[in-house]
C-alpha cells in the first residue's frame, strides 16, 4: 500500500520533469519553425542550420547548404526578434496570471483584472488620438509610453483605493479594479467619441487586439530584463504564493502578512504587464487559461506550477503567433484574436473534463 | 509556555466586542473558553493571535510581548487552528501540512528531509497518512479540520490556540483530536461548545458572556446549573455520569 503510494509520487515527479523537458524542446523546435515561415519561405533544415550557426557563433551547424545569403539576415534580423518577443510575452502573461490569481485568491483573475488593461487602453487611445504634442520627448515613444503610463497609473490608483481603511484584501482589490477599470473605459470612449480621426480610431482598435508586428532587437532587451527578472523573482516566491491561497487569516498565523506581499507583488506584476502592454497591446486569455491548464495537470503548488506555466505560456504564444501569420494567406491576424480563438475551446475542454473543478 | 492576557479590549467598527478580558493559561495546561454564540470567543482569540487589532491591553506569551512582536516570531511559538478554513485553490494534504513549516523558514529556504519527517509525523498523529496525496478540496469537513490541525502540529508551536477544533468531527475524531492536542503537552487555549468535552479535557475554564469573563475556575466550579442557565438562557441540570464518572448535562428550553 505504502510502496504503491511512494511510487505514484515518484511517477508524478518523473512526469513533471518530462513535461518541462518536453516544453523546452518544443519551444526550441517551434522557434526554428516559426522563423522559417513568412513571405519568403525558408526550408526548416536550412533555418535550423542558420539558427544553430548563429547562436553557437559558428561552432555548430553550417551555412553550406543555405541557398541564399539573405536568409540569414531574414531569419536573424527580421523574424527572430518576433519569436523571442512571443516567448517573452507568453511567459510574462502567464507569470502575471499566476501571481494575480494568488493575489486576489481567485482562479478567474488574469493579468488585466485590476484595471491594468483599461488603464493601458486609455493611455494608448490618448496617445494615438490626442498625442503628447509633437516634438516633445514623450511624443517619440508615443503609444508605448501612453500604454505603459496608463497601466501603471491605474494599478497605483487601484492599490491606493484598496488600501483605504487599512489592510489590502483580495475583495477590495477586485472591487477597486472593477471601478477604476470602468472609469478608464468610459474615458477612452469619451476620447474616441470626440476624436474626428477615422484612421486613429482604426489604430486604437488594432492596438486593443494585440500585435507582435513591432518587434525588433532594439526592444528585446527591456522586455527581456523586465520579464526574466520577474520570472526569476517569482520562481523563488512559491512559499508566500502558496500561503496566499490559504487566505489572510491562516497566513497571519503562519507568520506572513499578506497585505504587504499583495502590494509588492501587484506593483511588480503591474510593471511587467505595463511593459508588455506597451509593446504588444492587449493579448487576452493567455494569463487566464495557461495557469488553469497547468493547475489541472500539476496542482496549485507554485513550486511546480510556476515553471510549467512559464514554459507553457511561452510556447502557447509562439504558436498563436505562427498561426496568426499562416492562417490567412498574406494577411497577419492580430494575435489577440488568435489567443482567444484557441483559448476558448481549450478552456471549455478543461471545464467539461471530468475531475476539474475550477482551480482545484 | 504560559500565556497572560491582561485587560484586553477589541472593537469591531464602533462596537466593543471584547470588554476588558484578563486570563491566564499556565504552562502545559489545557484551558477552555465556553459561552453562547456571538459572545466574542473568536474575536478574543483573534485579538490574542493578532489577526485583529486590539484596542487596549497586553498579551504576553512566555517572555514575548505578543502585541509588539513581529508576526513571524509569534508564529514560531504560537500555532492556531481557526474556525473556518475554506479556499478556492487546491493543494494536496501533504502540501497543505508542509506549509506549517513556513514560520521556521527563511523566505527563499526550501523544505528539507527534516521538514518532510516532521510533516509525516504530524500526519501520523492526526491519522491522515493515507490521505497524504489527496486533494484538500475533496476532503470532508472533519478531514479538513484534521489537516489544519496537522499543519499546526507541523508548525511545532509551544502554545496552541484552537477555535472550536471539534466542529464537523464525528464522535471518534472529537475524542482523538482532543487527545492528540492534549498529548502535545503544550499550553492550550481552546474555544469549545460541547460542555461535556470541556469538562472532560480542560484543566481550567473561562465562561464568557457579552464580551466579558462571566466566571472562571475548574470545570466543576464553572459548569454549575446556575452558570449554564445564565450563559445560555436555558434550564439545565448536571449529574455525575455513573459510567465515566465525568460531569454530565441535561438541557431544556
Ligand atoms: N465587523 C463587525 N462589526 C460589528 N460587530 C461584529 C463584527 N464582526 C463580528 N461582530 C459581532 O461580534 C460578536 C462576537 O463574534 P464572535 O465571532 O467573536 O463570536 P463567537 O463567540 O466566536 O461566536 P460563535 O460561538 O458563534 O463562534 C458577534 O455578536 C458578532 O455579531
Ligand atoms: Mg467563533
Amino acid at each position: 500500500m505504502n510502496m504503491e503510494k511512494g511510487s505514484s509520487v515518484r511517477q508524478k515527479q518523473i512526469f513533471y520533469v518530462f513535461v518541462l523537458f518536453f516544453l523546452l524542446c518544443a519551444i526550441a523546435i517551434t522557434a526554428v519553425y516559426s522563423v522559417s515561415i513568412g513571405q519568403v519561405s525558408i526550408p526548416f533544415q536550412q533555418s535550423m542550420q542558420i539558427v544553430l550557426h548563429t547562436i553557437t557563433n559558428g561552432h555548430l551547424g553550417s551555412l553550406d547548404q543555405v541557398e541564399s545569403d539573405s536568409y540569414t539576415n531574414i531569419i536573424m534580423q527580421v523574424r527572430m526578434p518576433r519569436v523571442v518577443f512571443a516567448l517573452l510575452i507568453g511567459m510574462g502573461l502567464s507569470l502575471c496570471g499566476v501571481v494575480m490569481q494568488a493575489i486576489v485568491q481567485n482562479p478567474l483573475a488574469d493579468p488585466y483584472i485590476l484595471g491594468i488593461s483599461s488603464g493601458g487602453s486609455l493611455g494608448a487611445t490618448f496617445a494615438i488620438l490626442v498625442g503628447f504634442g509633437s516634438g516633445t520627448v514623450l511624443a517619440q515613444f508615443g503609444v508605448a509610453f501612453g500604454a505603459f503610463a496608463g497601466a501603471m497609473a491605474t494599478s497605483i490608483l487601484v492599490l491606493v483605493l484598496s488600501s483605504i481603511g487599512g489592510k489590502v484584501t483580495s475583495i477590495k482589490l477586485v472591487l477597486s479594479g472593477v471601478v477604476i477599470g470602468a472609469l478608464c473605459s468610459s474615458l477612452s470612449s469619451l476620447v474616441i467619441f470626440f476624436a474626428n480621426d477615422a484612421e486613429g480610431i482604426k489604430s486604437v482598435t488594432f492596438w486593443t487586439m494585440g500585435s507582435l508586428a513591432s518587434s525588433s532587437w532594439s526592444k528585446v532587451p527591456i522586455m527581456a530584463i523586465v520579464v526574466l527578472a520577474g520570472c526569476f523573482l517569482f520562481l523563488f516566491q512559491h512559499r508566500v504564493l502558496n500561503t496566499m491561497l490559504l487566505g489572510d487569516e491562516s497566513a497571519i498565523t503562519l507568520g506572513i502578512n499578506l497585505s504587504v506581499f499583495r502590494k509588492l507583488y501587484m506593483i511588480i506584476a503591474a510593471l511587467i504587464t505595463g511593459t508588455m502592454v506597451a509593446y504588444s497591446g492587449m493579448i487576452g486569455f493567455v494569463g487566464l487559461i495557461i495557469p488553469h491548464i497547468c493547475r489541472g495537470l500539476f496542482g496549485s503548488d507554485h513550486k511546480r506550477l510556476m515553471p510549467a506555466s512559464l514554459l507553457f505560456g511561452g510556447l502557447f504564444l509562439m504558436w498563436a503567433d505562427v498561426l496568426s501569420r499562416v492562417l490567412v494567406a498574406n494577411v497577419e491576424l492580430p494575435i489577440g484574436i488568435l489567443t482567444s480563438v484557441i483559448g476558448c475551446p481549450l478552456f471549455i475542454y478543461m471545464i467539461v473534463k471530468k475531475g476539474y473543478n475550477f482551480g482545484g | 509556555m504560559q500565556l497572560i492576557v491582561e485587560s484586553l479590549e477589541t472593537k469591531l467598527g464602533k462596537k466593543e466586542i471584547v470588554k476588558n478580558i484578563s486570563l491566564l493559561v499556565e504552562n502545559q495546561k489545557f484551558v477552555g473558553v465556553v459561552g453562547p454564540n456571538g459572545c466574542g470567543k473568536s474575536t478574543m482569540l483573534k485579538s490574542i493571535y493578532k489577526s485583529l487589532p486590539t484596542h487596549k491591553g497586553t498579551v504576553v506569551l512566555g517572555d514575548m510581548d505578543v502585541l509588539k512582536t513581529s508576526q513571524k516570531k509569534i508564529s514560531q511559538k504560537l500555532g492556531v487552528v481557526g474556525q473556518f478554513n475554506e479556499m478556492y485553490f487546491d493543494l494536496t494534504v501533504e502540501q497543505m501540512v508542509l506549509l506549517g513549516r513556513t514560520p521556521h523558514k527563511k523566505l527563499l529556504e526550501v523544505d528539507n528531509q527534516a521538514d518532510i519527517d516532521i510533516v509525516e509525523n504530524a500526519l501520523k498523529q492526526t491519522n491522515l497518512l493515507d490521505y497524504k496525496d489527496r486533494s484538500y478540496l475533496s476532503l470532508s469537513g472533519g478531514e479538513k479540520q484534521r489537516t489544519i490541525l496537522a499543519r499546526t502540529i507541523a508548525q511545532q508551536p509551544q502554545f496552541m490556540i484552537l477555535d472550536e477544533p471539534t466542529n464537523h468531527l464525528d464522535i471518534r475524531y472529537q475524542l482523538e483530536i482532543l487527545q492528540c492536542v492534549k498529548k502535545l503537552n503544550i499550553g492550550i487555549l481552546a474555544a469549545l461548545h460541547d460542555l461535556e468535552t470541556a469538562a472532560q479535557y480542560c484543566d481550567y475554564l473561562y465562561a464568557m458572556k457579552d464580551g466579558r469573563i462571566y466566571t472562571s475556575g475548574t470545570p466543576e466550579e464553572v459548569l454549575t446549573p446556575e452558570t449554564i442557565s445564565e450563559l445560555y438562557q436555558i434550564k439545565c441540570e448536571t449529574y455525575k455520569n455513573p459510567i465515566t464518572n465525568q460531569l454530565g448535562f441535561v438541557y431544556q428550553i
